[in-house]
């Protein structure tokens, strides 16, 4: 059984992570308004529209069976270990036992898994397209993450996220190695592809398919399942950073050392949010049929960096 | 003696059961019942050995007095042999439940026969599992085919049957001549067709690798490997549903068996190329198999297709397995081989729930094809959760099986990546990253066969008036999806079984794969897995939501069953739902040529006023490659060679006497020199 105390850092790291995400997406809902000359809202807007959706009237089609209706859960649950599980705030993956980076790289797959399958289950045209290209997309995205990940998991020695963080954090594997390098830009772009921004919000973009499975979603579902997709933004870049920028997180566990790595988690999430809203901005939304492109340039980098790490050795 | 005792009665009941069935024939329903009980004693009885020989970590031997002088007939079970008995006897006992209402529909139109021919397939494949003798090995071999043969042709009205039936025979003979061909090279060297004395048999290293080319793929072709597969999506559908089940489930299986004991157990898997193979047209297989089962609108093709997928990744773990074996890593041997058993017993228990599944939603709205179903979760809710669950399984969704073995695939694929052979270390993490294409893939194939089936709205007549299964089809699900749950819950039991079974086969010593609730790849400092333990965290984090939600419960305003979803202010109708085909388009575009993709108008013409006049239809055809490029050339050269040939036979007698004088003249001087 895991120590008393790495669960807790666990659950204080989904605790973390489902407060801070609103924030980080009304972030990136103020700098889109700043990029368009607009006011827009404030930062924390996102919270109340949360606590609005969850005030009013839920309205689900007649033909939604229970996996419609169970999903915003489902997703949330899931989320939420995977934040248990992904170095956060310590070196040390809080609950390296229950899992390693491939059940992480699954578990989102069980989010995407139900999410697909609600708006299907909707029963809606609109969640319907939305299912089918967040599948579709993941058929690109997957085996970039894969490889990558599996390169520094042998640069590692081990699949462990907490090992490879320490490994990282201490020096052992080094940026100056090339394969690291362009492992950590290919797998940039799929953290940027998995959050969901601008030119890849392909199953939910807002203006064209309607939020896709999200569409007939309403009042505390769509709270939960909207917080919920908030915080698969926040895991996901967690995933890159634990990965490849583990500093600041607590080597020692202490009251004082964790609220040191908490504030800088969340200084290296904004900044990633704000490259994120300076690339999304300046884009159009990409066809489907014209995502491959792009994944297939970030596979390529990613069997550059294979390649380095073969020659290297 | 129990546990010979159990294995003997199980043959027996079999036996029995077939022999009743078919007597009862014109009994009808009596008949049903006596095959589908007898089945069931029997597997039970098969488990229970199976698990005794486990329990005690030996096998045992069996001989009858001799049949024919030159082959004595034995029965030797193993640790392998046993984990074969207990895969098949478990997948048999949930079908046998099942076909007790299933094959009422057959009542009248050969029930009796039916349940006949199923009791002789578990039987023969038990058998084959359990032979100690190439040349009763081989009677068993034929026989599984055989009665499988006349399974899938069962329904000899239709003629897409009787072309799928033709083309499996003919495959399947293809495969076991070249099986024969291996036992035969065996055969000279050792003078007996005994498996111990294969074992011990002293062969050149060109011999042994010629007896592993043909048993890869003369088994191959059973397996359903990637450029053999081609009846398999043919054959598998056609046959009753649960008969699909074991074809899908164990019958592919058995070629893996086969496959195994040759190379690995007679042959010692000395080469490592023969591992690098095994995995390469693993990887292939997986990949392009489940690329072919996501475009597919027949539920049970889809299946068939996914199952090539399968034998792909279990085939992906045994080549790891095989290379760990040759290269004089034990671990990695014991490692991959473990990974490889795990898929097969996980892929028989989801691949069997999902064609009885299947095959409930057949036996209800009786068509095939997904386009047609759609909302049946709410009119059958109990079936839709069955499959749900199996394709949860099958998608390798944490917590449930197909996850642990597909973790373990990948542990042993890191292991192997570190590999002092050039060749493996830059094909493993090549290969992991066809098992994450893979697994996203599959993952968007039940999503889309879940979806259309079970999810939205109710699109055809029949679908509206569907009701649950009876109970007996609904306890055979029960039985596999409770399988598919306790093997990936209890990965941490079962796995150093499996692995026992792993060393049993290299001759290695046991390794360390579990630890109370964690699983681990030989050690526990390079990745661990908990499954009990993720399930537990997410049915304690589900309260979370369910938390913020109950927060406000006092100022809810309650939900409010909408009619029909959103339809941008038009008429909704279901025809507006992303199905079947609809949800898959994207990624026959993107895998454009794997598929050979041809889309044409199928009113064409350059005259506008005809698009005017009616509807345009669109047709996407989608054609599979290996039959375009491989088969197609072989059967046109075949015919064109048979057609050369036949310039030989004019019919002019003079000239075939002037053939008998040449033919005469030729051995003459032969002899003379």
């Amino acid at each position: 059984m895991p120590g008393n105390q790495l669960l807790l850092i666990g659950l204080v790291q989904a605790l973390f992570v489902l407060l801070v995400a609103p924030i980080f997406t009304g972030l990136s809902r103020t700098l889109r308004a700043k990029l368009h000359s607009r006011k827009g809202p404030d930062i924390f807007q996102n919270y109340r529209d949360i606590f609005k959706l969850i005030k009013r009237q839920e309205v689900v089609p007649a033909q939604a069976s229970w996996v419609f209706r169970l999903t915003p859960s489902i997703v949330m649950a899931t989320t939420l270990l995977i934040a248990m599980v992904i170095p956060i705030l310590t070196l040390q993956s809080p609950l390296g036992i229950a899992g390693d980076l491939i059940a992480v790289v699954y578990l989102l797959a069980v989010v995407r898994f139900f999410f697909a399958l609600a708006g299907l289950d909707s029963g809606s045209g609109f969640g319907g397209i939305g299912a089918s290209r967040e599948m579709a997309l993941a058929v690109l995205v997957e085996p970039t993450i894969i490889l990558v990940l599996f390169l520094v998991a042998l640069l590692a020695g081990s699949t462990d996220l907490g090992i490879i963080s320490q490994k990282v954090a201490a020096g052992e594997i080094s940026y100056y190695s090339p394969a690291v390098w362009l492992g950590m830009a290919s797998f940039a772009v799929a953290t940027f592809i998995e959050t969901g921004k601008l030119p890849f919000d392909l199953a939910e973009a807002e203006q064209e398919i309607q939020e896709g499975p999200l569409t007939e979603y309403s009042g505390r579902s769509l709270a939960v399942l909207k917080w919920s997709l908030y915080m698969k933004q926040v895991v996901v870049i967690a995933l890159f950073l634990a990965v490849f920028f583990p500093f600041g997180s607590a080597a020692v566990v202490s009251t004082s050392s964790l609220l040191v790595s908490m504030a800088t988690f969340l200084l290296k999430v904004t900044g990633f949010y704000v490259i994120a809203a300076l690339l999304e901005n300046s884009m159009a939304r990409l066809l489907l049929f014209k995502a491959p492109t792009v994944t297939w340039v970030a596979f390529g980098i990613a069997l550059l960096s294979f390649v380095f790490y073969l020659a290297n050795v | 003696m129990l546990v010979q005792q159990l294995f003997l009665l199980s043959i027996l009941l079999y036996a029995a059961g077939a022999v009743a069935s078919l007597a009862l024939n014109r009994a009808g329903k009596i008949a049903n019942y006596a095959s589908g009980i007898s089945a069931f004693v029997a597997a039970s009885a098969g488990m229970a050995s199976a698990i005794q020989v486990f329990a005690r970590g030996t096998g045992f031997t069996m001989e009858a007095t001799d049949f024919i002088p030159f082959a004595r007939f034995i029965i030797q079970v193993d640790l392998f042999s046993a984990f074969m008995v207990l895969v098949i006897s478990l997948l048999a006992a949930a079908t046998a439940i099942y076909s007790l209402a299933y094959q009422e529909e057959y009542v009248g139109k050969g029930a009796g026969v039916l349940g006949f021919l199923n009791n002789i397939f578990i039987a023969s494949m038990v058998l084959v599992v359990t032979s100690g003798n190439a040349f009763y090995f081989l009677i068993f071999w034929e026989l599984m085919t055989l009665v499988s043969y006349f399974l899938v042709s069962f329904d000899q009205e239709n003629q897409e049957v009787v072309n799928a039936g033709f083309i499996y025979f003919l495959m399947a003979h293809a495969g076991t001549a070249m099986i024969m061909l291996s036992f035969i090279l065996f055969f000279l060297y050792t003078g007996t067709f005994d498996f111990a004395s294969f074992r011990s048999a002293n062969l050149s290293p060109a011999t042994k690798n010629l007896i592993f080319l043909l048993a890869f793929f003369g088994f191959g072709v059973k397996a359903g490997i990637m450029p053999l597969h081609i009846w398999l999506p043919r054959a598998h559908p056609v046959a009753p549903s649960n008969v699909s089940a074991l074809m899908s489930g164990v019958m592919i299986k058995t070629a893996i068996y086969g496959l195994i004991r040759v190379s690995v157990d007679f042959l010692g898997a000395s080469v490592w190329w023969w591992g690098l193979m095994v995995l390469a047209f693993g990887a292939i297989s997986a990949v392009l198999g489940v690329l072919y089962a996501i475009s597919e609108n027949d539920l049970k093709r889809l299946l068939a297709y996914c199952s090539i997928e399968n034998v792909g990744i279990i085939l992906m773990g045994a080549g790891v397995g095989m290379i760990g074996a040759a290269s004089g890593q034990p671990a990695l041997g014991v490692l991959g081989m473990l990974a490889g058993l795990y898929h097969l017993i996980n892929h028989a228990v989801f691949k069997g729930l999902l064609f009885l599944g299947a095959g409930s939603v057949i036996y209800r709205i009786h068509t095939k094809n997904m386009e047609e179903m759609g909302g049946l979760a709410r009119r059958m809710p109990w079936t839709g959760l069955a499959f749900l669950t199996g394709a949860l399984g099958i998608s390798a969704i944490p917590p449930l099986n197909g996850f642990v073995s597909e973790w373990f695939i990948y542990q042993s694929l890191f292991m192997a990546s570190t590999s002092s052979i050039l060749t493996i270390k830059v094909l493993s993490p090549f290969s992991a990253t066809l098992l994450a294409l893979t697994g996203a893939l599959a993952a968007m194939g039940f999503v889309k066969a879940y979806g259309a089936t079970f999810t939205g709205p109710l699109r055809s007549d029949p679908a509206r008036e569907a009701r649950e299964v009876p109970v007996p089809m609904l306890t055979g699900m029960a039985i596999l999806a409770a399988g598919c749950i306790a093997l990936g819950l209890g990965a941490p039991v079962v796995a150093p079984y499996i692995g026992n079974v792993a060393s049993a086969l290299l001759s290695t010593s046991p390794v360390r794969v579990s630890d109370g609730l964690l699983v681990f790849p030989v050690s526990s400092a390079r990745a661990m897995l908990s499954t009990p333990l993720i399930a537990l965290l997410l049915v304690g984090l589900v309260t979370l939501p369910l938390l913020i939600v109950g927060m406000q419960a006092g100022m809810q305003a309650g939900r409010r069953i909408d009619s029909e979803p959103w339809a941008c202010g038009y008429k909704y109708s279901p025809r507006m739902v992303y199905a079947s085909s609809a949800f898959a388009q994207p990624l026959r575009v993107l895998f454009r040529p794997a598929y050979l993709l041809r889309a044409t108008l199928a009113r064409p013409g350059y005259i506008i006023a005809l698009y005017f006049k009616g509807a345009v239809v669109y047709v996407a055809r989608v054609e599979a490659m290996w039959e375009h490029y491989v088969y197609r050339p072989l059967v046109r050269g075949t015919v064109y060679l048979g057609k050369r040939v036949q310039a030989l036979q004019i019919g002019n007698v003079r000239l075939y006497c002037l053939y008998i004088i040449v033919t005469l003249v030729v051995l003459l001087i032969a002899t003379v020199r």
